[in-house]
């Protein structure tokens, strides 16, 4: 049984929505200008059935940051974004602070600040409403041809449901579209899911 | 961690233990500062008392807020609260945020001088009491700053068309030569790892005569695209070095890395599946790569270092082609044979 | 508690069916006799409001078609009686502001009892 019921996409979807808000703020307050995010939907998919279609991100290249988490149940979490426009927004974000750009060692680690304040907010608003503790490592950033990172992140993390989130970003003038993924084993979804029922039949 | 006896005091118990871990946090050429819920220091090593000018004597089992004149930084408090709210590590990147706390180069003569530049990473550590602490780990990110402003600079000075192959879009013979050279002196000077990859198309003048010019011009193209594919840091660049050979400087990676990523790249390319009839090796085309990794601490000069890629590749390419061969820490003076060989098989 | 014992009519405005819920809960917990009428969009709150003309009114913003900030705008321009929360997540500055401007009172999410209650103290307050 790896289908979501109408009830638990919608919580999970407002779970998600209340992270991009928060991490909407904590951009906002490093750019120090309006941020827009919102996770438009959650899909569930086999992690055979994931690529760049599936993923509607259509670059050569792609940036990942991850982290996994653990607590009641386990997941890898990773945002994933077309590089080259996360690099603009990226270099505006530092713009906004330093006045500097293009130097390729800040990029890699405000990489991993933006994954970071995203996928914490995601985990902090999980932990919130689902009332659970999670625990998470350090954020891990890299880049590579698309098909690459694709394959490579479903082999190592060798789990075999994929829960997506397609998200929307804007900094200033810039549009980013990105995806958040938690990579599951089918106990932890169960898991998950059961939180998600105990929080709903809770209302 | 998990040695940290569980009792608050930890920091200064008279046990063994204790006094081992606190030599090691002293010696750690990095910032560590730990504090517990309510924000009271428990620990602040030499690193930090060094660059904040305030001994630990002074700050121990005080506030951090409190310590420093002008405060702490919005975002580094906001920080500091979700960490220990929520229990996620958090990066607070040097890019994004420069100089959250009032840290200073040494020596530190006065405040008026300029903050450090920073990278700060707060991770929540929880005790076996179930108190929650909080890690804050800060580092200097001045050296890399430096560093890239120094790269930066060289790609400015060379125009992009001026270091660039125009077939392949791989980066060209001069610029390689710029950059190696300043990645050699580096690693030499800094005591760091540095691999350099020399690679060569195999049989690739039969692939011409077989299949044409044009076509083997594509083959180039596509053969630095493979090559580009399995490089995922900034710093590693495909360079054309002539012809059909091409090298790729490594910096910071040693041996083993040297060695998976020269492996990846035989792998891409051989993966291209280019079908190649005149190849003896294989049916398809395939390359010979020659790895040299720079250990600190041994004599080598760059132009000993180059040699020794050329005849790692070299024997590569009369070892059978389409594999890998290394070479570790060439010894100047002696002649740069190829004596121990790690052969990997070729797929 | 002078409105204690009145009978009001809050329409809840949330994409998400989990939040209308959770604020259908709180409200109902604390006045078991309002009427509770829900909209899942912005363009369907408009429609509503002209039909039924509500007391109150919870505004989530982050919604598909019109963000529910200008629907609340739309609403008290044309409804300056009704009193308007404005639900988000998202609490920059921003969006503080033009719920200001507009006479809202911003709450930030979660959906929660203390929430909730602050769009209570709201809409109960004198004007």
């Amino acid at each position: 049984m790896n289908s979501l019921s109408e009830l638990q996409l919608d919580a999970l979807t407002e779970i998600f929505n209340i992270g991009a808000g928060r991490a909407a703020s904590s951009l906002s307050e490093i750019v120090g200008d309006e941020v827009k995010l919102s996770v438009p939907c959650v899909q569930l998919y086999q992690s055979s059935e994931i690529n760049a279609d599936t993923l509607s991100l259509n670059s050569p290249r792609l940036g990942a940051v991850r982290q996994h988490f653990s607590g009641p149940f386990n997941a890898d979490a990773m945002l994933l974004f077309t590089e080259e426009r996360a690099m603009e927004i990226v270099h505006d974000m530092m713009a906004s602070q330093v006045g500097i750009e293009d130097v390729a060692e800040y990029e890699q680690e405000a990489m991993c600040e933006l994954g970071n304040i995203i996928l914490n907010a995601c985990l902090s608003s999980m932990a919130d409403m689902l009332d659970l503790t999670l625990n998470s490592s350090l954020p891990v950033y890299f880049v590579g041809a698309t098909d690459v990172v694709l394959r490579q992140i479903i082999s190592e993390t060798n789990q075999p449901l994929i829960l997506v989130l397609h998200i929307d970003l804007s900094i200033e003038k810039r549009h980013l579209q990105g995806c958040l993924m938690f990579l599951l084993s089918s106990s932890s979804l169960q898991k998950l899911l059961a939180h998600i029922d105990r929080f709903i039949s809770g209302i | 961690m998990n040695s940290i006896p569980a009792k608050n005091e930890f920091a200064f118990s008279g046990e063994i233990g204790g006094k081992i871990a606190e030599n090691i946090w002293d010696s750690i050429k990095s910032g560590l500062i730990l504090v517990d819920s309510e924000g009271k220091i428990l620990l602040w090593n030499d690193w930090i008392a060094q660059h904040s000018g305030i001994p630990a004597e002074s700050a121990l089992n005080h506030f951090l807020g409190s310590l420093f004149p002008d405060g702490l930084a919005a975002s580094f408090k906001n920080a500091l609260r979700n960490v220990l709210h929520y229990k996620l590590p958090i990066i607070l990147s040097n890019a994004l945020h420069r100089s959250p706390l009032p840290l200073y180069p040494l020596p530190v003569a006065h405040r008026k001088q300029d903050r450090m530049q920073q990278s700060i990473i707060i991770t929540p550590i929880v005790t076996s009491e179930k108190k929650r602490l909080c890690l804050i780990q800060v580092t200097d990110a001045t050296l890399s700053i430096k560093r890239e402003r120094v790269l930066k600079s060289y790609s400015e000075r060379l125009s992009k068309a001026a270091i660039t192959d125009a077939l392949t879009g791989a980066y060209n013979r001069r610029f390689f030569d710029e950059r190696f050279t300043a990645e050699f002196s580096r690693a030499q000077r800094q005591n760091i790892p540095l691999s350099l990859i020399m690679l060569d198309v195999d049989f690739f003048k039969d692939y011409n005569d077989r299949y044409g010019h044009p076509a083997g011009d594509k083959v180039l193209i596509s053969v630095v695209k493979a090559l580009k594919s399995q490089l995922h840091r900034p710093t590693d660049v495909v360079t054309r070095y002539g012809g059909e050979e091409f090298a790729i400087i490594l910096p910071d990676s040693g041996s083993e890395g040297g060695r998976i990523v020269a492996e990846k790249l035989r792998v891409a390319v051989s993966g291209l599946n280019i079908p190649h009839g005149t190849s003896t090796v294989a049916d398809h085309l395939t390359i010979s790569i020659g790895i040299v990794s720079y250990q600190p601490d041994t004599s080598c000069n760059a132009t000993c270092f180059l040699e020794a890629a050329d005849a790692a590749l070299y024997s590569a390419k009369h070892g059978g082609r389409n594999c890998v061969r290394h070479l570790v820490t060439p010894e100047c003076g002696k002649p740069c044979q190829v004596d121990t060989p790690q052969a990997d098989s070729p797929d | 508690m002078p409105h204690r014992n009145s009978i009001k009519t809050l329409l809840i405005v949330d994409d998400s069916r989990v939040s209308r819920m959770m604020i259908r809960t709180f409200v109902l917990a604390k006045y078991p006799q309002w009427i509770i009428i829900e909209a899942a969009s912005g363009n369907e709150a408009l429609e509503i409001v002209d039909r039924d003309t509500p007391n109150y009114c919870t505004m989530d913003i982050n919604m598909p078609g019109i963000i529910g900030t200008d629907a609340a705008e739309q609403i008290l321009a044309k409804y300056p009686g009704i009193r308007v929360a404005i639900f988000s997540s998202n609490i920059q500055q921003s969006h503080q502001t033009r719920a200001a401007a507009l006479g809202a009172r911003f709450v930030a999410k979660p959906v929660t009892e203390n929430s909730v209650a602050q769009a209570l103290e709201f809409f109960e307050s004198n004007p």
